[in-house]
C-alpha cells in the first residue's frame, strides 16, 4: 500500500492531500499548528487576517478539484466581484469604467475558505496537527519519509513512498534535501520592498450588500514610494481594508496613523468609507512580501519528493495570486498523477509540471516588482506614446480591459481583436471619470452616498 | 495580390524611419530606411507587383543582377511582414 505524506496543512497541502488520496493507499498530513474549530483565523498562519482573494482561474481550479466549493463559499457569504464590472479601480491614469471582462475575484476571510476546503478535502486523509516537520528521511536517490516533532515533543520518522513539501513560503526543504545528499536547489528572491497593514470593519448600514471592491493604485512618481489601498467586502457584512506602501512609505500600524495614511492617498474614497464603517479590532502589519521562487525542478531530486504551493513559488500577496496558484498547482498534480499514477520515480517530472503552473503568476509579479534595469534601452518617443495611450485607453476599452483583467485573473486571453485595440489606441479617448462619476456607476454605493449626504452627516464625497 | 497594412498595426513615420506597434502581439518594430520605403509603398500602392517594380526601377540602375537582388530582398521583407501579421495579403479585387 503506497503511503503519501504531506508536510504542511495550509491550502496547498490540504489540496495536495485531497489529490493524493485518490491515488495512494494512505495519506497523512502533518501540520505544526492546530486548526481552529470554526471559520476563524489560524494562529500559525500570520497572514490569515489579511485580504485573501481567489481570482477566476484559481476559483475554477478549486471547484474542479473539489466540486461545489465555490457555491458553498458564496452561500456562506463570500463575495464575488467582476473585474472591473463590480469594482472601483483607480489606476495610475484614472478610474476604470464598469466593463464586463469575464474576470472575477472571490473574496472572503481566510478562515472561512480554509474551513470549507478542509471539510471537503480531508475526508480520507489522516491529519496530525501539532506535528512539525523537521527533515526528510532517505538518500539522494529516494526519499523514504520525514522526521517530525510530535505534539508531545518527541521526534519520530514517518515512512512514506511519496513526500510532498507544502510548508509554504518559509519552507526548509532545500536544506532538508541537502542533508540527505541531494543537490542544492536554486532560489531567486525579488522584493519590491512593499509592506501593508490591514484592518477589518463592519460595513455601515445600507452597504453590507452591493458594495463594489475598491482598489486605489499608486500613481508612479520617480523617487517617491508608491502608496495605495484596497477594500474587499467579505462575509458577514465586513470589509477588509489594506493599505500598501513601498520602501520609505510603509503604512503605519497604529490606528491614528492608519487613518491618516488612508486620508493622504491620492483619492479619499477609502478613507471616507473607513470613517463611515465600524473598526473591528486593531491594525495588523505584514512585511514578508518578497517574491521567492525555488527551482526544485532544476535539481536532480530524489524520487518520491515533490514541493508544491508557496514552497515552490511564493508571490507578493499584493498580487492576489497565492491561493489561486496553490489551487492550479494541485489541479496540475491531479492531472500528473492521473497520467503517471502514484509512482515515486515520476515525481521529478511531476515537479516540473507543477512548477510550470506558477510561471504566469511569477512573470506577472516580477514585471511589477523587479527593479527597473538601468541598462535597458530607453523607450523611443513612439513607444512612450503608445504605452501612454494604452494606459489611458485601458480604462474604457472593453478589448484592452478584457486582455488585462483576464490575465490578472489567470484566465485564457480573450479572442484577439487587434483592429478594435488599434482604434481604441488611435481614437479620442473617453473622458476621465471624476470620483463622483466613478462612484455613480455603482448604484448601491451611489445611493448610500446620496442618502448619507442628505441625512446631514459628514459628506461622504468631497 | 493586394497588400494591406493590418488593421491591428499602429505606425508612425519619424525622422529615423517607421515605427510600428502590433496590437495583438504587443511588439514594437523599427524599420530602417529601405524597409520604411517598402512600407510606405505598401501603404500607398498596395500591390505587390507595383511595389517591386517601382523599387527595382528606382534602385537597380538598369542592372539586371541588381534588379533580381532587389526583387528577392523585397519579397523576403514582405514575406516576413506577412508572417508576423503586420501586412496582410489578399486577392486583388477585380
Amino acid at each position: 500500500m503506497t503511503r503519501a505524506l504531506v508536510l504542511g496543512g495550509g491550502l496547498a497541502g490540504v489540496l495536495a492531500a485531497a489529490v493524493l488520496a485518490r491515488h495512494a493507499g494512505e495519506v497523512l498530513l502533518v501540520e505544526g499548528d492546530h486548526y481552529p474549530p470554526g471559520p476563524l483565523p489560524r494562529r500559525g498562519l500570520p497572514q490569515s487576517r489579511h485580504s485573501h482573494v481567489l481570482v477566476s482561474g484559481g476559483a475554477r481550479a478549486l471547484d474542479e478539484l473539489l466540486p461545489g466549493t465555490v457555491a458553498e463559499l458564496l452561500a456562506r457569504g463570500a463575495q464575488r466581484r467582476g473585474l472591473p464590472g463590480d469594482a472601483l479601480v483607480l489606476a495610475a491614469q484614472g478610474w476604470f469604467r464598469r466593463l464586463d471582462t469575464g474576470a472575477c475575484l472571490l473574496s472572503c476571510g481566510r478562515g472561512l475558505l480554509d474551513q470549507v476546503v478542509r471539510q471537503r478535502a480531508l475526508p480520507g486523509v489522516t491529519v496530525l496537527t501539532g506535528t512539525r516537520a523537521l527533515g526528510l528521511a532517505g538518500d539522494r536517490r529516494r526519499v523514504t519519509g520525514a522526521v517530525v516533532e510530535t505534539a508531545g515533543g518527541g521526534t519520530r520518522t514517518i515512512t512514506a513512498a511519496l513526500v510532498v513539501d507544502a510548508t509554504g513560503r518559509r519552507s526548509k526543504a532545500p536544506g532538508w534535501l541537502r542533508a540527505i545528499g541531494a543537490p542544492a536547489v536554486e532560489e531567486v528572491t525579488v522584493s519590491s520592498g512593499l509592506a501593508y497593514s490591514t484592518r477589518h470593519y463592519r460595513a455601515p448600514d445600507g452597504l453590507a450588500e452591493g458594495m463594489p471592491a475598491v482598489m486605489l493604485h499608486p500613481r508612479p512618481a520617480p523617487g517617491r514610494p508608491g502608496q495605495g489601498a484596497t477594500l474587499f467586502p467579505v462575509e458577514d457584512g465586513r470589509w477588509i481594508v489594506t493599505l500598501t506602501g513601498t520602501r520609505g512609505g510603509e503604512p503605519p500600524v497604529d490606528e491614528g496613523g492608519f487613518t491618516a495614511f488612508a486620508r493622504a492617498l491620492r483619492d479619499p474614497l477609502v478613507a471616507d468609507l473607513m470613517a463611515a464603517a465600524t473598526p473591528l479590532g486593531g491594525v495588523r502589519p505584514y512585511r514578508d512580501t518578497a517574491n521567492r521562487r525555488r527551482f526544485f525542478e532544476r535539481a536532480a531530486l530524489p524520487g518520491g519528493f515533490l514541493a508544491i504551493g508557496d514552497a515552490v513559488c511564493a508571490l507578493n500577496p499584493v498580487h492576489s495570486h497565492g491561493m489561486s496558484v496553490a489551487a492550479l498547482g494541485a489541479l496540475r498534480l491531479a492531472a500528473e498523477l492521473a497520467r503517471h499514477g502514484a509512482d515515486p520515480d515520476a515525481f521529478p517530472a511531476v515537479q516540473s509540471a507543477v512548477a510550470a503552473q506558477a510561471e504566469t503568476s511569477w512573470r506577472l509579479a516580477l514585471a511589477q516588482d523587479r527593479p527597473r534595469d538601468d541598462g535597458a534601452r530607453e523607450a523611443s518617443a513612439f513607444q512612450r506614446e503608445i504605452l501612454a495611450r494604452r494606459s489611458r485607453a485601458l480604462l474604457s476599452s472593453p478589448e484592452l480591459a478584457a486582455g488585462f483583467f483576464r490575465a490578472q485573473a489567470l484566465l485564457p486571453p480573450p479572442a484577439q481583436d487587434g483592429a478594435a485595440v488599434a482604434r481604441a489606441l488611435t481614437g479620442e479617448p473617453e473622458p476621465l471619470l471624476t470620483t463622483e462619476e466613478a462612484v455613480a456607476q455603482h448604484p448601491a454605493l451611489h445611493a448610500w452616498c446620496a442618502t448619507h449626504a442628505r441625512a446631514g452627516g459628514e459628506p461622504i464625497r468631497r | 495580390m493586394s497588400l494591406q497594412i493590418s488593421d491591428a498595426v499602429i505606425w508612425q513615420e519619424t525622422a529615423g524611419g517607421i515605427s510600428l506597434y502590433h496590437t495583438e502581439s504587443g511588439d514594437f518594430h523599427s524599420l530602417n530606411e529601405t524597409a520604411s520605403r517598402i512600407w510606405t509603398l505598401v501603404a500607398d500602392k498596395g500591390e505587390r507587383e507595383a511595389i517591386v517594380s517601382e523599387l527595382s526601377q528606382q534602385f537597380s540602375g538598369g542592372s539586371v543582377a541588381v534588379s533580381v537582388r532587389i526583387v528577392k530582398d523585397v519579397q523576403a521583407f514582405l514575406g516576413t511582414m506577412i508572417e508576423q501579421g503586420l501586412i496582410e495579403e489578399r486577392p486583388a479585387l477585380s
